[in-house]
C-alpha cells in the first residue's frame, strides 16, 4: 500500500468505510510511514473538530401548526379554481342574447354561430391553460 | 418501494392524508436540507414551511415515476438556493445554533470556528459536510437527500476534509 492509497483509506475510514482486511493493511502502513501517521492524527482531529461544530438545530415544536396555518390562510385567499368557467360561461350566454336582440340577422343564426364560437374558444383556452400550468410545475 | 403507503394515498387521492404522512416522516430532514444550505436555523425553518406549502399544492400532480423523497428534496434544495440566493447580500451566515469551540491552546484546529472555514468549500462540499454530521455520518442518506451516487458524497467529503485540513494547519 502507498502513502496515496493510504490515505484514501483513511479519509474513508471516517465514512465508516474501510473493511477489516484493508485496516490490517492500513495499519501497518501506518506503523511505517510518519506522514499518514502524521495525516490521521490530523484528519481525526478535523473529525473531531466538525462533530463538535455541526450541532443539529432544534425544528420548533410549532413547526407542523405553522405549516398547516400557511396552507389555510393561502385556501382562504385563493378564488375558487372554477371561477374563470363559470365566469366565461356567464359572459357567454350574455353576449349571445345580446347579440340575438342588437344584431339584424334571425336570432337562431346569431346564437348558433356565437355558440359555436364560444366552444371553441373554451377549448383553446382550456388547452392553452393546461399546458401553461404544466409549464410552470 | 419506501413509502408506498404515501404512494397509495396518492394514488387513492387521499391527500391530506399523504401530506400529513410526508410532514411527520420527513420534516426534519427537509429542515436539515435547508440549513445545510443557509447556516441559520431561523430561515432553515422558514424555508421548510415554504417547502411543505409548495408540497400540497402540487401534491396532486404527482406521478410516481420518481420517490416521493426525492420529489421533496428536490423542492427543499431549490427552495434552500433560491433563499440564499436572495439573501445573497449578506456577508456572513453564521452557524447561530453552535457552542463556541472548546478552548484548548495546544490545538489550533478548535482556536477557528467552522465558519471561517466552511465557507472556503464549494457550496456542495458545505452541503455535504454539513448533511453528513447531521445525518450522523450516513453517507446513503446525505446521497439520498442530494439525489447523487455515494460514490459522489464521498468524492465531495474526502476532497472537503483534505481542504479543511489544509486550512486548519495553514
Amino acid at each position: 500500500m502507498n502513502c496515496s492509497e493510504a490515505q484514501e483509506k483513511i479519509l474513508a475510514s471516517f465514512d465508516r468505510d474501510v473493511f477489516p482486511g484493508q485496516r490490517d493493511a492500513l495499519d501497518k502502513h501506518l506503523s511505517e510511514c510518519a506522514t499518514c501517521s502524521d495525516f490521521t492524527a490530523l484528519q481525526s482531529q478535523l473529525d473531531l473538530f466538525l462533530r463538535e461544530q455541526i450541532v443539529a438545530p432544534q425544528l420548533s415544536a410549532r413547526f407542523r401548526a405553522a405549516v398547516r396555518a400557511k396552507i389555510a390562510s393561502q385556501h382562504s385567499d385563493m378564488l375558487p379554481a372554477w371561477l374563470p368557467d363559470v365566469a366565461y360561461v356567464a359572459g357567454s350566454v350574455a353576449g349571445l342574447a345580446l347579440g340575438a336582440v342588437l344584431l339584424p340577422f334571425a336570432a337562431t343564426t346569431v346564437v348558433e354561430i356565437g355558440a359555436s364560437v364560444a366552444i371553441v374558444v373554451y377549448l383553446l383556452q382550456t388547452f392553452l391553460r393546461t399546458a401553461l400550468q404544466q409549464s410552470i410545475e | 418501494m419506501a413509502d408506498e403507503d404515501v404512494q397509495r394515498l396518492l394514488c387513492d387521492h387521499h391527500y391530506a392524508l399523504a401530506f400529513e404522512l410526508i410532514l411527520q416522516r420527513y420534516e426534519k430532514k427537509v429542515f436539515y436540507l435547508a440549513y445545510s444550505i443557509l447556516k441559520e436555523s431561523a430561515n432553515a425553518e422558514d424555508v421548510a414551511q415554504d417547502v411543505f406549502v409548495k408540497l400540497w399544492q402540487v401534491l396532486p400532480l404527482y406521478d410516481g415515476r420518481a420517490a416521493v423523497s426525492t420529489w421533496l428534496y428536490t423542492i427543499s434544495r431549490n427552495t434552500a438556493l433560491s433563499a440564499l440566493r436572495a439573501q445573497s447580500y449578506r456577508k456572513t451566515l453564521p452557524f447561530e445554533e453552535c457552542d463556541p469551540p472548546a478552548v484548548d491552546p495546544d490545538a489550533g484546529l478548535r482556536r477557528l470556528q467552522l465558519k471561517e472555514v466552511l465557507p472556503r468549500l464549494s457550496q456542495i462540499e458545505q452541503e455535504i459536510v454539513t448533511l453528513f454530521y447531521l445525518q450522523e455520518c450516513s453517507v446513503e442518506d446525505v446521497a439520498g437527500m442530494l439525489d447523487v451516487p455515494a460514490g459522489t458524497v464521498k468524492s465531495h467529503l474526502h476532497r472537503a476534509r483534505r481542504r479543511l485540513a489544509e486550512l486548519m494547519r495553514s
